[in-house]
């Protein structure tokens, strides 16, 4: 028998340890290797990679490859774990240290060769189903089927090289003393958590610390830019981590001493958690982690997704705007108009509006009637005194200047109010100063003539903006036309596709969430299994059983959610002065949704668990 | 005779398969108030299953058993939990200790699953506990102490609830020669102090002696039984024949 034929062995005879390792690995790269097919898709080579789109897609194939990797590496380790004794039986036989790491070396190179063939066949397989629902999701109707040669290539290159690194390392980690004391003693118990309340205290000082210098917003916070983040990032996942195991302890500790702890079951729940504080702390930590990824996945993309009408209506506010530059011809100009209203009257009913304004092209600083500025739509009239100017917004989300007329050769006028909100598309020009009319007269800037025209139901009718675009295009020296139904129809394609990212993130969250609870319930099952047929036997009924077991995973499954919807709530509260009221309703929908899709999965965990626990062969 | 607290009648087991195995064939056996019984037979002879379908942990096909005037397959789930803790006392081979528990918590066990007065548990413990001498290893986990002190403390947690049954399978099967002695002794004891009746298999002729009576079983049945006399010696020779006579018993002593 060669070296070889003992790794295959290995594998082969003892699959059902390698399984979940396998799966986990085939799990990972199926979710990246769709990603890719779907970032690689001809269709969206039209998406500048320097655009925030292309930024998104790229940062989020990192993070996903990032995340595989982790997933994987925690994977690998759990199952390492689980073998160390069949190591301990090597090592005894007299496998050297060097023998045994070439072992694993290649035992793992062999699963990661196969979970990547598994993948990317499964994933060719349930691709066309997978773009057929990218395609509802993006409403893109382009998104057909095509060969994923990019993706494949990609996906086996990045996996290779990623097993490759993983079981190199991996193989440093073998624990010689561990892998023996195995073999003497079956149970070797876990060390319980230690104390270490410095620790704690201190990631919270400096977390706190961090925290209060954006709030306060200390010069060093900027200047030391990424590296603050980055900062900010590991010492809260430290003061989580130090946070979930004290507390575990704490509580453990508080139970210990309680007058309950001989009462009934409390016993045998407290003393398991005891012995398994450890790595029941971990997996908390783990999905708590991973739940608070879902979370802001969802609440940011989708609150982004469900807000483009209305962050639209603020860009663009008209269905149509034409703006006759002083270089057109009146004969165009007429032309133009005519075409837009004919069209429109095809689509339904419209209101049009006719304004004009004289602008010092330069600067963008442009001048307006009272009377142009109330004839057009979508906000208060005002009238003003002869000795007064009103000032209006250019930009959208900008205070206009309001003392720049100062500059220009008009009588001394007085301030009389400010409308915030851009009257026309925004960064046309900065601002807009609304004077009586008679001084408007006197300017002499060039007058530019804006012809706005607002569609009734402009949701529903991007075919007409295409039409109309199609026909008039702007021209830099003549006249210009926007429209929102444009912006519209390509912000909501982006939106599409963050929000398809925004589902994919956090799909890959929580069934990496679950996956971690499934593989642990797994690895622990048989010991487990063993203890409860011994304690039946002296007398513990079903529902005794059932109750200790339903306290434990009601644990794993619910602390983690709680906290994770904490610290979300924490984040909002943080930056409630940046989010819109819809980002909160999101929030609240997804995570009832994510609430009850963990109460249907808590009992189903619990149903297969307690079967399989109370299963006598 | 006293007192019966354990009546089997006409106990048949058969074990579905593609062929139907019959493990016992309609054993009759009474066990009175404070006997000392050990029931001997060949591998696979059905020793253990008997013991098992008289301890609730496998269903009989047919027949009957009476403990303390119940029967215990009459009862559900949680009634039948209940009447473990209260009426039988357990000992195995492979000690069945919880070892997430401290050796106290083990003993206290059955107590706490029944909610018992944390002052009458103490109690109770510190007396069980002198009995059985492991007053010094209370504090330790199952895993820091010996095989002879497992199975102590595993007698300990069978007798502190004052069972009226108390089943032993194999309870030195795992045990050095030195701790077979020990815990035999404290079963003996037990019995003369606490009255409890016990049943023990067991495959040790050695083992066997220091029961009040001896039954023996081959394929399924009931083949003979053995009655201590006064003299210990002679009894544990009659056990030995009676094996000779069954076959193979020479040698798994």
């Amino acid at each position: 028998m060669k070296f070889n034929d003992i790794v295959v062995q290995n594998i082969l005879r003892d699959k059902w340890t390698y399984i979940s390792y396998f799966l986990s690995s085939v799990f990972s790269i199926l979710v990246f290797f769709l990603f890719s097919i779907t970032a690689f898709h001809p269709m969206l080579a039209a998406i500048d990679q320097n655009s925030t789109l292309g930024i998104t897609m790229m940062f989020a194939s990192f993070f996903i490859y990032i995340f595989s990797f982790i997933f994987i590496i925690y994977s690998i380790f759990a199952f390492l774990k689980k073998k160390t004794k069949t190591l301990g039986t090597f090592m005894i036989t007299g496998a050297s240290m060097k023998q045994i790491r070439t072992m694993i070396f290649r035992e793992n190179m062999l699963i990661g060769g196969a979970a990547i063939m598994t993948a990317i066949t499964l994933g060719l397989i349930i691709s066309p189903l997978f773009l057929m629902i990218a395609k509802r999701v993006l409403q893109a109707n382009t998104f057909g089927m095509y060969v994923p040669l990019a993706a494949i290539l990609l996906t086996v290159v990045l996996f290779s090289i990623l097993f490759l690194i993983v079981s190199k390392i991996i193989t440093r980690f073998i624990n010689r003393e561990e892998a023996i004391q195995l073999l003497k003693a079956d149970v070797i118990t876990e060390k319980i958590i230690a104390s270490s309340p410095v620790k704690l205290l201190l990631s919270v000082i400096v977390s706190s610390v961090l925290l209060l210098a954006m709030k306060l917003q200390f010069t060093w916070v900027e200047s030391l830019g990424m590296l603050y983040y980055i900062a900010l990032m590991i010492s809260s996942l430290l003061t989580i981590y130090y946070i979930i195991t004290q507390g575990m302890l704490w509580i453990i500790r508080m139970k210990i001493k309680g007058t309950s702890y001989y009462r009934k079951t409390n016993m045998l729940v407290v003393s398991n958690l005891k012995a398994k504080g450890r790595s029941h702390a971990h997996i908390i930590y783990l999905l708590t982690i991973l739940l608070l990824g879902v979370f802001l996945c969802t609440s940011v993309l989708y609150s982004s997704y469900y807000n483009v009408k209305e962050r639209t209506e603020s860009l663009y506010p008209y269905s149509f705007q034409y703006t006759s530059l002083p270089g057109n011809s009146l004969v165009q100009e007429r032309q133009d108009i005519t075409y837009i209203q004919s069209t429109l009257n095809k689509a339904g009913h419209y209101d049009a509006y006719y304004s004009a304004f004289k602008t010092d092209a330069q600067r963008r600083i442009a001048f307006m009637s009272v009377s142009n500025y109330n004839a057009l739509a979508f906000h208060e009239s005002i009238t003003l005194k002869d000795d007064e100017y009103y000032v209006a917004a250019g930009f959208q989300g900008v205070r206009p200047a309001i003392d720049m007329i100062n500059d220009y050769a008009v009588p001394k006028l007085q301030f009389a109010g400010l409308q915030e909100q851009n009257i026309l598309l925004t960064g046309f020009q900065n601002v807009y100063y609304i004077l009586p009319d008679a001084i408007y007269e006197k300017l002499d800037f060039p007058v530019y003539k804006v012809f706005a025209f607002e569609l009734q139901d402009w949701t529903n009718n991007i075919d007409v903006a295409e039409n109309i675009s199609a026909t008039i295009t702007s021209n830099q020296d003549t006249h210009l036309i926007s429209s929102k139904i444009d912006l519209y129809a390509t912000e909501k394609f982006v939106k599409s596709i963050m929000f398809f990212i925004g589902f994919m993130l956090s799909l890959i969250f929580l069934s990496a969430a679950m996956s971690i609870l499934y593989f642990y319930l797994q690895t622990s099952l048989e010991g487990e299994k063993v203890k409860y047929a011994g304690i039946r036997k002296i007398g513990l009924s079903m529902r005794e059983v059932s109750s200790v077991v339903t306290k434990e995973l009601a644990m794993l499954v619910f602390i983690p959610f709680t906290l994770a919807s904490i610290l979300l709530a924490c984040v909002m509260l943080a930056m409630r002065d940046y989010i819109s009221s819809t980002f909160y309703e999101m929030t609240a929908i997804g995570i009832s949704v994510f609430l009850l899709l963990f109460i249907g999965s808590f009992f189903i965990i619990r149903r297969s668990y307690l079967k399989k626990l109370l299963d006598v062969q | 005779m006293s007192n019966t607290i354990l009546h089997v009648q006409q106990l048949h087991k058969e074990y579905a398969g593609e062929v139907v195995y019959k493990a016992l064939k309609g054993i009759d056996f009474q066990l009175a108030d404070n006997e000392f019984v050990a029931v001997m037979g060949p591998s696979g002879s059905g020793k253990t299953t008997l013991l098992n379908c008289i301890s609730t942990i496998d269903r009989p096909t047919s027949g009957i058993i009476t403990i303390n005037a119940q029967n215990p397959y009459e009862l559900n789930d949680d009634e039948l939990a209940k009447f473990r803790r209260n009426e039988l006392g357990f000992v195995f081979q492979d000690f069945n200790l919880v070892h997430t528990l401290t050796v106290e918590e083990n003993i206290l066990l059955p107590l706490a699953l029944d909610s018992v007065d944390i002052k009458d548990m103490h109690k109770r413990l510190a007396n069980v506990a002198q009995l059985l001498g492991i007053e010094g290893i209370l504090k330790k986990r199952t895993f820091e102490i010996s095989g002879g002190q497992k199975q102590r403390v595993a007698i300990a947690r069978a007798v502190i609830h004052e069972p009226s049954l108390l089943l032993a399978d194999e309870p030195t099967g795992n045990l050095d020669s030195k701790a077979v002695n020990d815990v035999m002794a404290l079963l003996e004891s037990i019995h003369q102090t606490l009255k409890t009746a016990i049943l023990m298999v067991t495959h040790d002729a050695y083992v066997a002696s220091f029961a009040q009576r001896v039954v023996f079983i081959k394929d399924g049945s009931l083949y003979n039984e053995v009655r201590r006399g006064n003299n210990k010696q002679q009894f544990y020779q009659e056990i030995m024949d009676t094996l000779a006579f069954l076959g193979g018993g020479q040698h798994e002593i």
